[in-house]
């Protein structure tokens, strides 16, 4: 294959490496620099052609092709076999029902998740046990670094330019990982997001910062599951958002032996993942926003159990808390689908994790594609 | 010697063929559209910059458009209004 594209060319390797770093095309760390070869093998592991747009980011206008895609894959380290599990994420961010513009650019600072299933995780070594958000996989650090470098180089997404992360999070390096399918209690996630047992898929999310749930004092289901409902809870990320949760194998179970299904661990976690209205008010989370947003305010009376809840019509009297704000209870999210259910990590240890999303309103759900073979 | 690649975009199309409208030398009577972004104060602020406007300005009728989702673009559909009856546009995230 010959490529005719831009380049630049290098007497050696260290040239090409410190290049990358002046024309800015790195998130800090050194790229393998993408050689004419190496985009080209890169290219050949996919079944597109290279001038297939796999991502089209509308609010710029931007198209992204697989040989963008490609260049990108090469500096990320991705080995060519991992391509078409970056081409399909990358797929799955172009959803337009992701509005990726959202989280690429917001203030929020949201990293892309992306969940693997299926036979790919074991033919590519996509890691799920121990240490599966951290770094010593070459798979998940690759194949999430990928989506990172073409926000950078592809979607003009430069910190403190058009990425106006406030404060940002590491998992916007690379967050990647696959399903513990073998740990989990359910059908794999794949399964439940509506695509065929066996198949290969990516799942992709925007989520904010993750929180440690940790629990090795309890397998009663109630007991374990209140512990993450108080996670999500939490006021600072308390919004009708949607929910990650990656539950350790060994809480995962506890759930399993107690025959626990999804359906009523969602069910269970969107009921006691809650906070009275009073609270969001005492602490500015009813906002001014939630009067000009329909999704907001629909998040607010849709779950206003104990009554109807008695909004003032001005900003300015917010702060004022009604008796009766105590028994309105508003959930973290608008229902039990909200909140996804995944399995993975090492075998040895209590500890879960909680994402919650980026977005604060509706925008961003989950998206599920599959990966081509 | 080796050659690699640009990873990058650069941006064409709509975006890089757009041009400014011309600039209206006075103010005094024209309308003004608001375009909010869907953030939270945007339409705050626009309000209160038309309002200078026309104590300052002396500008005509204003037409207000918020986006409901600041993550996607304005339709043409919700732009036609805009573009149709006003001489001068002003957006705001005021996030």
């Amino acid at each position: 294959m010959t490529l005719q594209h831009d380049g630049i060319d290098l007497d050696d390797l260290w040239q090409a490496i410190e290049i990358c770093y002046e024309k800015n095309w790195t998130d800090g760390l050194p790229v393998v620099p993408p050689t004419e070869g190496l985009v080209a093998r890169m290219l050949a592991a996919g079944p597109w052609a290279e001038d297939e747009v796999l991502l089209f980011e509308p609010a710029r206008n931007i198209s992204v092709t697989a040989y963008k895609a490609a260049v990108n894959a090469v500096m990320a380290g991705c080995r060519p076999e991992y391509f078409p599990v970056v081409g399909a994420a990358l797929r799955a961010l172009a959803d337009p029902t992701f509005e990726l513009h959202g989280p690429a650019t917001s203030t929020g600072g949201a990293a892309l998740m992306v969940i693997v299933n299926g036979p790919v995780r074991k033919r590519l070594g996509i890691h799920s046990g121990a240490n599966l958000l951290g770094p010593g996989f070459r798979a998940n650090a690759t194949i999430g670094r990928t989506l990172r470098l073409v926000l950078l180089n592809c979607l003009g997404c430069q910190p403190g330019v058009l990425d106006k992360s406030t404060q940002g999070w590491p998992g916007k390096y690379s967050l990647c990982f696959a399903e513990d399918e073998e740990s989990s209690p359910w059908e794999p996630l794949s399964v439940a997001r509506g695509f065929e047992p066996g198949r290969s898929t990516v799942t992709v999310f925007a989520a904010e910062s993750g929180h440690n749930v940790l629990a090795h004092g309890t397998a009663s289901p109630e007991r374990l599951l209140a512990l993450f409902a108080d996670a999500m809870a939490g006021l600072g990320s308390l919004s009708p958002g949607r929910s990650v949760i990656v539950l350790a194998p060994e809480h995962a179970d506890h759930l399993k032996r107690a025959r626990w299904s999804r359906a009523r661990t969602q069910a269970w976690l969107y009921e006691h993942a809650w906070r009275s209205l009073a609270d969001l008010k005492r602490t500015g989370k009813v906002e001014p926003a939630f009067f000009t947003n329909p999704r907001l305010l629909e998040w607010l009376y849709r779950h206003a159990e104990g009554g109807v809840p008695n909004l003032p019509s001005d900003a300015d009297t917010l702060a004022g808390v009604d008796p009766q704000d105590e028994a309105v209870h508003v959930h973290r999210g608008l229902g039990p689908e909200d909140i996804l259910l995944c399995v993975g990590g090492g075998q040895a240890g209590g500890h879960s994790a909680f994402f919650p999303s980026w977005s604060r309103g509706r925008s961003v759900p989950f998206v599920t594609k599959e990966i081509p073979s | 010697m080796m050659r690699i690649l640009d990873p990058t975009i650069r941006v064409t199309g709509i975006s890089a063929a757009a041009r400014l409208a011309p600039r209206p030398s006075r103010l005094a009577g024209v309308t003004v559209g608001l375009l909010a972004n869907g953030k939270s104060n945007g339409m705050v602020l626009l309000d209160r910059i038309a309002e200078l406007l026309r104590e300052r300005r002396g500008i005509g009728e204003v037409v207000r458009l918020a986006k409901a989702n600041a993550s996607v673009p304005l339709t043409e559909e919700q732009a036609e209004p805009m573009v149709k009856q006003c001489a001068v546009v002003i957006t705001a995230i005021g996030d």
